[in-house]
């Protein structure tokens, strides 16, 4: 097996190009892509049936809200809208929010949506945020009215209310550099949408898969020189020319996914999560599915200038699938959404975007990488068993 | 040393061999001679391990090599039809990388490239890449890559094609000069003056059988009656066909073009006897040749058909 690894390393000067060019595309492509998705923010459709004095300043605190777009409509545009999926879904204000919110009992207020999503979630966090910090003022407000109407018996305490109130809510702007700190760290990084980061993953691992394919797929140069059938005649094992051949694929892939991941965290300045052996884990899992997928690939392919011409289709459509160039919450469809479960690109994903952006830790790389090593293996199987034919 | 038996193969039910069997000995050239399609590679693929055949068996010094194919990989070199080296690697490269397989490591793999390279004749050229090489520099490298771990038995499948008769007399001198060192050699071609000129015993395959087998001599006297003598006259017409088909011995004759083909059973005496007929007739000689049967004379009589067809 030394002497194929050897050749294979050998012969990795053949593809040198492809390796430099394709880490330098997914770092420019992050750079790019990355500037851009950052300042996508999902559209959400207010539909306000109160029309009360609160429901316009609740209107008013989420539009100060940067993460989504808020315009208001009516209930049956509203409805379109999101059946249509123009839209990330319609929060409703409905009647009865004023006295509700007023009174301190619990408010009530719809949400229609396609689905339950992260960003979905993100937004209801924002809205019970802000129903929470406007009921805390109009309390402190009553209080203060009640007082001051108390002491002053000639106050209007319809003035003082409204006054003590705006002057509340008005104090959690210079309460906010202090507030929002924290909240970016709890909250904001637990559920938030970062589109550099999201770039930074996707384009690793989609231009990373073409270093893989391309660095298993010199088998098929082998059997386009000749050689391949050289090598099974020799005393060499066809076990030890796919083994010598898959680890040199592989440590290509590892070596190229390693360094776009410290370009990322020192040139593109993006943190990676709470746990890094969990990044690994998934990338680890990562090259071996899709150094796997090039061996199947290069089992039913019979050439390389073939793989030149398939291996673009097959890896952007896998790619563009399993969400390396959008986030898939984004997506509604559910038969693209089923066909993104079987794509590898779709788990890489996932259990490294659950890491660096959703701040989970390594827990959230196991299911993942499970999944990305029993798709390699069923790759690897049908691979050598489309080789030995 | 080599017993090939009753040997089938077959391709989406297209028959590549039929039936094949013959026994190679050792320190021979073994040749297998026969046109493109006549199952010569096939057979080769089978012997080294590369195809398993539908039914027969192949056996080295009496062991079979189908249940075990170890035993002849380590024994066995081959040279394919094809040029089987990666391109963007150097002749040492590649070299190299062929003893490798072949569990030639350090010093060892050294020496041996510089003893094979000057087998072939490419020592000062080793460095430049192969793709930089000629086609006849690419075909002695690509039988350099069979030599290296010294086999007892070396199998070149047509070494020669397209390639410059320069370079192809350094092959097939090479073949013989590693054939007197005692390696036993299975050489296949199309082109029969090179079998005639290296192979001691000789297999003649047409449409996936052998049709013919022995030594040279022996496939000639197949066909011994086959001497052709081609003659030019001053006068060439019906007349003088006639008179000359009269001798006894010539059994067929024939205008072609500007010359008379006779055919004729093959002793000296009777071409004398063909001159004294011309010359009694007035008639003069402008030139005359006589051909004695070879392999393409012997593959036309059992297949009515040339080599080259």
């Amino acid at each position: 097996m030394l002497s194929i690894i050897k050749l294979r390393v050998l012969r990795l000067r053949d593809d040198v190009m492809v390796f430099v060019l394709m880490t330098a595309m997914a770092l420019g492509f992050t750079a790019i892509f990355g500037a851009s998705f950052d300042s996508y923010k999902p559209s959400v459709v207010i539909v306000d049936e109160d029309k009360s004095f609160y429901s316009e300043y609740f209107i008013d605190e989420l539009e100060k809200n940067k993460s989504f777009n808020f315009t208001e409509s009516d209930k049956i545009s509203a409805s379109k809208e999101v059946e249509e999926g123009r839209v990330l879904g319609a929060l409703i204000v409905h009647k009865g929010f004023h006295e509700g919110i007023e009174a301190g009992n619990e408010i009530s207020l719809g949400v229609m949506k396609v689905k339950d999503d992260v960003l979905i979630l993100s937004l209801q966090e924002t809205v019970s945020g802000i129903v929470l910090k406007m009921s805390g003022g109009i309390k402190v407000a009553g209080l203060t009215a009640d007082f001051i109407h108390f002491a002053t018996d000639e106050a209007n305490i319809e003035e003082i209310r409204e006054s003590a109130y705006n002057n509340f809510m008005e104090s959690w702007k210079f309460r906010n550099p202090i507030s929002v700190t924290s909240t970016v760290a709890a909250t904001g990084a637990a559920s938030g949408y970062n589109g550099l980061k999201h770039s930074m993953i996707g384009f690793t691992l989609f231009f990373s898969m073409y270093t893989m394919v391309f660095a298993i797929g010199t088998i098929l140069s082998d059997k386009q020189y000749k050689t391949w059938e050289r090598m099974l005649i020799s005393p060499v094992s066809k076990t030890s020319i796919l083994g010598g051949s898959m680890i040199v694929a592989y440590l290509t892939g590892a070596v190229q996914m390693g360094l776009l991941i410290l370009c990322g965290k020192y040139l593109l300045k993006i943190d990676w999560g709470s746990s890094m052996a969990g990044v690994l884990l998934v990338s680890a899992a990562f090259v071996f599915a899709v150094t796997s997928l090039g061996l199947m690939m290069s089992g039913f392919i019979k050439t390389q200038g073939q793989l030149g011409s398939m291996a673009p289709i097959i890896l952007t459509s896998t790619s563009m699938l399993g969400g390396c160039m959008w986030p898939l919450e984004i997506v509604n469809n559910r038969i693209l959404l089923f066909l993104a479960e079987l794509t590898p690109q779709k788990w890489a994903m996932q259990g490294i975007e659950s890491i660096a952006s959703n701040g989970m830790g390594f827990e959230a790389a196991v299911l993942p990488s499970g999944i990305l090593l029993l798709m390699g293996m069923i790759y690897f199987t049908v691979g050598v068993k489309a080789l030995n034919k | 040393m080599l017993r090939v038996e009753n040997l089938y193969k077959s391709f989406n039910n297209v028959k590549a061999v039929e039936g094949v069997s013959f026994e190679v000995s050792r320190g021979k050239v073994f040749g297998l001679l026969g046109p493109n399609g006549a199952g010569k590679s096939t057979t080769i693929s089978v012997i080294s391990t590369l195809l398993e055949p539908d039914s027969g068996d192949v056996f080295l010094e009496g062991k079979s090599i189908l249940s075990n194919p170890g035993i002849i990989r380590k024994n066995l070199g081959v040279v394919p039809q094809d040029i089987a080296l990666y391109p963007t690697l150097s002749g040492y490269e590649n070299l190299s990388f062929w003893g490798s397989v072949y569990g030639l490591r350090g010093a060892e793999l050294k020496k041996r490239i510089a003893e094979v390279s000057d087998v072939i004749g490419l020592n000062g050229r080793l460095k430049d890449r192969v793709d930089k090489y000629s086609g006849g520099m690419k075909r002695r490298i690509n039988i350099g890559a069979a030599l290296l771990h010294k086999p007892e038995i070396l199998i070149m499948d047509e070494p020669t094609v397209g390639i410059d008769p320069q370079s192809r007399n350094h092959i097939l001198d090479t073949a013989l000069e590693l054939n007197r060192q005692g390696m036993t050699i299975i050489y296949t071609s199309h082109y029969m003056e090179e079998v005639e000129y290296l192979c001691n015993e000789i297999c003649i395959m047409d449409e996936g059988k052998i049709i013919a087998s022995g030594n040279k001599q022996e496939l000639i006297d197949l066909v011994k009656e086959k001497t052709q003598i081609n003659i030019k006259l001053n006068t060439m017409n019906d007349s003088v066909l006639s008179a000359l088909k009269e001798i006894k011995g010539v059994y067929e004759a024939r205008l072609n073009e500007d010359m008379i083909v006779l055919f004729v059973s093959g002793s000296t005496a009777l071409t004398a006897e063909i001159i004294a007929k011309i010359t009694e007739n007035g008639w003069l000689i402008e030139s005359i040749d006589v051909k004695k049967p070879n392999l393409e004379a012997v593959f036309l009589h059992l297949t009515g058909k040339a080599l080259r067809d």
